[in-house]
């Protein structure tokens, strides 16, 4: 579905130029669910933008479905983004003069839905992801988490075929943040949602199928998560994090 | 660093944060000071003697201007205090004295309504010459450019701007001084509360509202008075209902109709729009009560100087004109006068005869306001030719020898054209030979005729009755007032003179009655405008004001749909259209009240006064685009400058 090649992004002037990404290559199938690791500065939340299109890329290619996104004009990246992506912010991004069901009908709206059915397909993903109850509330008379989770429909409701969340847990405690991740598990299980988790937290990322490690913009290790319990799997990303040779305490 | 230079610093952040507040303290002090050197200026104080009440109507207008600037800077400053009031409460967590603060906050709002006051003096001079140059173009004087700088309405100027921030920094000082750390630090919170309000009663009121302005502005409509005042009435109530209501009302709409709000922008603007005016209901009510008064102000000021037009224009078409009514109608004092004091290049002195029956005025019945003839009045075809030669008109070809004329104004322009009867004047027998609308003097009894005269060929005219005796005479110079006023002295001594003072004496000069007419224009409707404008700056500063105090809002709403996939044409029109619905919303029914009221005033005095450039649909086409004309410049400020800031590049 995805493949990263070879990107590169610089940032600043002549003389003072910054590297944020060096050579950055992966791929993300279909149905996959991977995670992208890393301290403060790796480059992970621009990475993020760049596989986005929020921003663009100094060098190499991002394809999506074989489809190099650099090429298109801003007309269709911003067709590209409502139809083919969804986002899930730490900071949850929703519209706080609209309902938690507005919020969600608004991606549908925005894609052009006949406006008699995007109640029903709101209300078809709210159930998957328990939130009914809450439909008719605002954003601040509703929990964190389930912020989070109206944010996690409006990033499915219109049949988007890759969600990108960036830091999804950061704002909610750990109840919530577990919860979250069960659903996002579940909409990658049972929805085949395909997701990409910018991440620090070890915990979170344990959630994955795979584990992408950036280090100063480049991809410093890579952690299948294959058949082994979630467990087990939080363990080797510390290893993991450890070997980076950065304090831990900092990532986690 | 000293709280002055903290103050300063402040100031400037102050004048650049709140452009539109900032500019509108500008010309509000150029207002002032336009306005007060007129009402001071000798040389408009000169023109005539009911100027000198100009002064006195300033002072009153000023006062009232006052009032309204004061209320403006009030809730400004009350409305930067909210936004800034977590860096004041930074200043009490930092050590400094709620009095500290207070002085900090009332020396920066100082230092901007000095500069404010600097600025608006140096436009208000510009002003002033425009203003001058109007007056002495009504008053038909020449303007001549001269710097001058009246120190008077500089120092009046600089007393109204003292009292309009003295009131409104004495309430932001005390509320200052008042309020706590916590207050100021979680003073937004507070402003939260009132959005979450919502609730049955409003979605009520909604409904009732919107049934009661329709009614108030049917009762506009009405032509009595008092069921119109009733309909005023009506309106303002369902203005507050509509406002206070219009956060809940519109969701309940949309809760009905659920599928609807997914068309299109519907949601993000209805949304977006009823989230700012939940917490802003009353203030849009009271703004478009003030939009109402900015309007009725304008359209009054303009039916005024309408009606005095209108009459000025009919009545006094010749440069000299005398009716001389009575039993023995003497016209020689008048005469002799005229010989000795004015120049004239041509005159006539000619009669106005009557039928002796009323035909014309049968068959005007219901459209003929007030006849003011026994009978329909008669002018033979040689004097009327004389007449409109007198009165610069093109000549006309004269009636056939079977045939007579109308000339009427133009009111009666539509039934008289239609009049096809013989008539029967002496012992000739004519028919209808054609229609002239003209002015011609015909709005007064010793006039010709009152509305209409019929003319005749010279034959048949002969041996009519005499109504009154006219003089009408085309000077060399305008006649001068005192030559006016030495006629119509005249008038009175043989009016007193006379055993039986039965007849009356009709005097007008065009000169005079333009320059009273300018008179009271100026006296009336220049104090009316001055009160408009303010009105109008002040309404559309607030409503603009708080709609730039939401950028940051706007800016992280189309940041995200950026992310979401909007692309910036959709972006511009859902911010065009959230734009257009909240200036709309108060403007609409105040264009609707008091556009009904002004049609209800211009359809007042008598017919045939209020008619051409006069009429009450140009009246209020002239008042609306006037209004209009500020409110976009306003507009395209606001809407340039959020376009700018909050979609993404």
């Amino acid at each position: 579905m995805l493949q990263v090649q070879n990107i590169e992004k610089y940032y600043g002037s002549k003389n003072n130029v910054t590297k944020a990404l060096d050579r950055v290559s992966f791929e993300v199938a279909d149905g996959e669910f991977v995670a992208i690791m890393g301290a403060s500065g790796s480059g992970k939340t621009t990475l993020l933008n760049c596989i986005s299109t929020i921003d663009t890329v100094s060098a190499g290619k991002i394809l999506m479905d074989g489809e190099d996104v650099a090429g298109l004009s801003e007309d269709v990246l911003a067709k590209f983004r409502r139809e083919r992506l969804g986002f899930v912010f730490q900071d949850f991004n929703l519209l706080d003069t609209l309902t938690v069901e507005e919020n969600i009908g608004l991606a549908l709206s925005l894609n052009h839905v006949g406006a008699q059915t995007v109640q029903g397909r709101v209300r078809e993903v709210a159930e998957k992801l328990g939130i009914t109850e809450i439909l008719s509330k605002f954003p601040y008379q509703v929990s964190g988490g389930q912020k989070q989770r109206t944010a996690c429909a409006r990033a499915i409701v219109a049949g988007q075929s890759l969600l990108l969340a960036d830091e999804p847990t950061g704002a909610l405690d750990s109840k919530a943040s577990k919860n979250l991740l069960e659903i996002m598990s579940a909409m990658n299980r049972d929805m085949r949602a395909t997701i990409l988790m910018v991440t620090h937290d070890a915990y979170s990322a344990s959630y994955a199928g795979r584990v992408l490690f950036l280090k100063d913009g480049r991809v410093f290790n890579e952690l299948l998560r294959g058949d082994r319990g979630r467990s087990v799997f939080y363990h080797e990303i510390l290893d993991v994090l450890a070997a980076l040779g950065g304090d831990v305490s900092d990532i986690l | 660093m000293t709280y002055f230079k903290l103050s300063m610093r402040n100031a400037g952040r102050q004048a650049r944060d709140y452009l539109v507040y900032f500019v509108t303290m500008v010309l509000a002090a150029a207002l002032l000071f336009a306005f007060n050197a007129l009402a001071v200026s000798g040389e408009v104080l000169a023109l005539t003697e009911i100027s000198e009440s100009f002064s006195l109507m300033i002072v009153l207008a000023s006062l009232a201007v006052v009032c309204v600037f004061g209320w403006l800077a009030a809730y400004s400053t009350r409305f930067m205090l909210s936004r800034r009031s977590r860096e004041l409460g930074i200043y009490l967590l930092s050590g400094l004295t709620g009095r500290q603060v207070a002085r900090l906050f009332f020396l920066e709002n100082l230092a901007v309504g000095a500069v404010a006051l600097v600025l608006g003096t140096g436009l208000g001079g510009l002003l002033y010459q425009v203003m001058r140059a109007i007056v002495m173009a009504m008053f038909a004087q020449p303007y001549r450019f001269a710097l001058e700088f009246s120190l008077a309405a500089l120092g009046r100027t600089a007393l109204y701007f003292a009292l309009i921030y003295l009131f409104a920094l004495g309430r932001s000082r005390r509320h200052i001084r008042r309020m706590k750390i916590y207050d100021l630090i979680y003073f937004e919170r507070q402003n939260e509360g009132v959005i979450l309000q919502k609730g049955k009663t409003r979605r009520l009121v909604f409904g009732v509202s919107l049934a009661l302005g329709a009614v108030g502005t049917c009762l506009l409509m009405r032509k009595s008075l008092y069921i119109a005042l009733a309909g005023a009435f009506c309106a303002i109530l369902a203005l507050f209902g509509f406002f206070l209501s219009f956060a809940s009302g519109v969701p309940a709409f949309f809760e009905r109709r659920p599928a609807r709000k997914y068309r299109g922008q519907t949601l993000l603007i209805f949304r977006g729009l009823t989230a700012k005016l939940a917490s802003m209901g009353v203030l849009m009510a009271v703004l478009s009560i003030v939009f109402t008064a900015t309007l009725i102000s304008e359209g009054s000021s303009s039916v005024l100087y309408g009606i005095m037009k209108g009459r000025t224009a009919e009545a006094a078409c010749f440069d000299l004109y005398i009716g001389i009514e009575g039993g023995q109608p003497d016209p020689e004092p008048y005469l002799t006068y005229i010989r000795e004091n004015i120049p004239v290049e041509r005159e006539l002195l000619y009669s106005v005869c009557l039928t002796g029956k009323t035909q014309v005025q049968d068959y005007l019945e219901g459209a003929y306001y007030n006849n003011g003839y026994d009978s329909d009045p008669v002018l033979c075809w040689s004097d009327y030719a004389a007449l409109r030669a007198l009165a610069g008109y093109p000549a006309v070809e004269p009636p056939g020898s079977g045939q007579f004329l109308i000339h009427c104004m133009s009111y009666l322009a539509g039934p008289l054209g239609k009049y096809q009867e013989a008539l029967l004047v002496g012992e000739t027998a004519l028919s209808p030979g054609g229609i002239y609308t003209e002015h011609l003097s015909q709005s007064y009894g010793t006039a010709n005729g009152r509305g209409y005269i019929l003319v005749v060929p010279d034959r048949a005219a002969e041996g009519l009755p005499v109504h009154h005796i006219a003089y009408a005479a085309k000077t060399a110079r305008p006649v001068t007032t005192a030559q006016y006023e030495a006629l119509a002295d005249l008038a009175r001594a043989e009016r007193d003179r006379q055993e039986d003072p039965s007849g009356y004496v009709f005097v007008l000069s065009k000169a005079y009655e333009e320059t009273e007419v300018a008179a009271q224009a100026v006296v009336g409707c220049f104090p009316l405008y001055y009160l408009a404008l303010a009105l109008m700056m002040t309404a559309v500063t607030i409503l603009t004001i708080q709609q730039l105090s939401e950028t940051e809002h706007y800016r992280s709403q189309f940041a995200l749909l950026r992310k979401l996939g909007m692309d910036r044409r959709e972006m511009a029109r859902a911010l065009g259209s959230q734009f257009a619905l909240y200036y709309t919303l108060p403007a609409v029914p105040a264009v609707l009240i008091a556009g009904s009221f002004i049609v209800h005033l211009a359809m007042m005095p008598e017919p045939g006064v209020m008619v051409g450039l006069n009429s009450p649909a140009v009246i209020v086409m002239i008042s609306l685009g006037a209004f209009f004309l500020i409110y976009a410049i306003y507009i395209l400020l606001a809407y340039t400058s959020l376009k700018r800031n909050v979609l993404p590049k």
